[in-house]
């Protein structure tokens, strides 16, 4: 059996067209636990970032820290929390967010920090308060830093939002450990390329937005003079 | 008025920006701080909008201790121009000039009313209202700068180097366009610029800076030019300052021979286009191709553009020219000289001077910097 016969096993089944097992009852959930997990990790870590970099206090703290979180284990993660918190949502969406977080702080604190520093000496000069540089100035001259930052989170989300199978969550997970328990190594492949499939699509929907949804003037960036 | 009471700053490692400044900014006149970079002037002028605290004395702004204001609100006040600008790029030109209408709470509509008459004034065309920062040139975005620290109209205007980053070209345009809001506007400035020439240009008051901010001159550009206060002073203005003085004086004073008298000198003569513009010289005795006709406008320009004009012509004559660049007459190398000599006090020079002033001996002597600080 080669993986072409298994892939037109796992989609010709009647389980995967309807019923909770569906292709797009899974999408469905997995997309839904990893904007949860975004979501909060946005909460968290893009006020946070904002000020850290705005105010430069902590910045080594930051840089130090985000790159050691991301050797965490998410499987471990997972398990910790299972055990702190019980099976469920929770279990999952504590270590997603772990994961999802560190990108996004990055991506604040340096977008910020990458305010040209004569804008915001203007900005100050003609008397915005700091809450408005920062809002008004700082925060839309990092928005292409932020996106990026949210879509490297997203993507790394996507791939590892699978581990809710293994507490018993839904999403494409389902199809990869179902598929393992059961033997149904069709099931098993065809999960994951749905994944790599959806991690790709979230790839693109985010390249689309940062050519198309930024503001002109900051999606043309400063030219040379 | 702007008055630097004793005004300090040092930096927390214990260096020393500016040390004590007594300065006064008169209302409605161009100040100019001049001098090399690190003499702290830009650390004063920051100091008037606190950007910079001082850490010793006082700012006083109409006779009240900016410390004692709210920042922001002060800053609202007062206009504030950048080397580079420093447009905000995600918003469109109209609405960065509208900045500090917008922080005032006024409502968008007249903001933006009040900004696109900036626009005309600082001589942008409407339709760059609509574009982004970076659609402009680096003069253009130096003029949104201009019509941004406007918008409110401030009574002060402080601008930081605000033509250093351009080319010399767009930066005398944009230095002429500043002296002409001035004429309308009146406002009280308080310019920074290493470049010696610009503060003479623009200045009524100008004063060049030592190190930690020591006055080495206060002065009027011609007072400055003429009578630089130390050898110091003397060598930041340059070699050629005798020279650079004539751009403060016009060239109306130049006695200009009408067209109307004629247009021959010896064997050169000045050939007129249908129009009465000014086509060339020729030289009547040879057989020569025409060559360019040197000319200045004395209703707007200089001495130093009329001199140039006569040195430059293979006459020796000048050509006077009216706004639309019609021939209004001719002035000799002899009658520049005369009006060169008429603005200069009167000095003990050796009889018929001003006829054989073209010795080569001249320069020698005036333009030596030593020998003229070592009269005083």
């Amino acid at each position: 059996m080669n993986w072409l016969s298994w892939l037109s096993d796992f989609i010709g089944s009647p389980d995967r067209r309807s019923g909770p097992d569906s292709i797009l009852n899974r999408i469905a959930e997995h997309l839904a636990l990893s904007a949860e997990a975004l979501f909060y990790a946005s909460l968290l870590a893009i006020p946070l970032g904002l000020l850290i970099g705005y105010t430069g206090r902590g910045v080594t703290f930051v840089t130090a820290t985000a790159g050691a979180t991301r050797a965490l284990p998410t499987l471990g993660l997972v398990t910790l929390a299972v055990l702190l918190a019980g099976v469920g949502d929770t279990a999952v969406l504590l270590p997603l967010v772990a994961l999802a977080a560190p990108p996004l702080l990055v991506a604040a604190v340096e977008g910020v920090r990458d305010t040209d520093p004569d804008v915001r000496d203007a900005a100050r000069g003609v008397g915005m308060t700091h809450r408005q540089v920062l809002l008004g100035v700082c925060l839309p001259s990092a928005l292409p830093a932020l996106l990026a930052g949210l879509r490297t989170a997203t993507v790394q989300v996507i791939a590892t939002a699978t581990v809710a199978a293994y507490v018993g969550l839904g999403g494409l997970g389902r199809y990869v450990i179902d598929g393992l328990a059961t033997r149904d190594y069709a099931v098993t492949v065809g999960g994951a390329l749905l994944v790599v499939l959806l991690a790709v699509a979230a790839q693109l929907f985010f390249a689309l937005l940062a050519r198309y949804a930024l503001p002109p003037g900051i999606r043309a960036q400063r030219r040379p003079d | 008025m702007i008055r630097f009471d004793g005004a300090g700053k040092r930096h927390p490692d214990g260096t020393i920006a500016v040390g004590s400044l007594d300065l006064d900014v008169p209302t409605g006149r161009i100040t100019v701080l001049v001098g090399p970079s690190g003499c702290g002037k830009t650390t004063l002028l920051r100091m008037v909008n606190r950007m910079v605290e001082p850490t010793s004395g006082r700012v006083l702004l109409d006779g009240t201790d900016v410390a004692e204001l709210d920042a922001a609100k002060l800053r609202r006040g007062i206009g504030y121009v950048i080397q580079q600008a420093g447009l905000f790029p995600h918003r469109r030109v109209i609405d960065n000039i509208a900045t500090v209408p917008y922080l005032l709470g006024q409502d968008r509509k007249k903001a933006r009313a009040r900004a696109a008459e900036l626009l005309e004034l600082v001589g942008l065309a409407p339709e760059t209202a609509r574009r982004y920062p970076f659609q402009l040139s680096g003069g253009q975005q130096q003029r949104v700068g201009v019509a941004r620290a406007l918008a409110a109209d401030p009574p002060v205007l402080l601008m930081d180097e605000p033509f250093s980053a351009v080319d010399p070209v767009v930066r005398a345009g944009l230095q002429d366009e500043l002296l002409r809001l001035q004429s309308e506007l009146n406002k009280t400035v308080l310019f920074v610029t290493h470049d010696i020439e610009e503060a003479v240009k623009l200045g009524d008051q100008v004063v060049v800076l030592h190190e930690q901010g020591r006055i080495a001159q206060l002065a009027d550009p011609h007072t400055l030019l003429t009578a630089p206060a130390d050898d110091g002073v003397a060598a930041f203005l340059g070699r050629d300052r005798g020279l650079r003085g004539l751009a403060l004086r016009p060239a109306s004073t130049v006695d200009v021979r009408p067209t109307a008298d004629g247009l021959r000198y010896g064997s050169w003569e000045l050939t007129l286009d249908d129009t009465g513009r000014p086509i060339g010289w020729i030289d009547r005795a040879a057989d020569a191709a025409l060559l360019p006709a040197a000319g200045y406008r004395p209703a707007t320009d200089t001495l130093r553009a009329a001199l140039d004009a006569a040195v430059l012509s293979p006459a020796g004559v000048a050509v006077a020219l009216d706004a639309e660049g019609r021939a209004l007459g001719t002035a000799t190398r002899e009658a520049v000289l005369a009006a060169l000599s008429a603005g200069l006090p009167a000095a003990p020079a050796p009889a018929g001077r001003t006829t054989t002033g073209r010795a080569e001996d001249a320069p020698a002597t005036d333009g030596d910097p030593d020998g003229a600080t070592g009269g005083r």
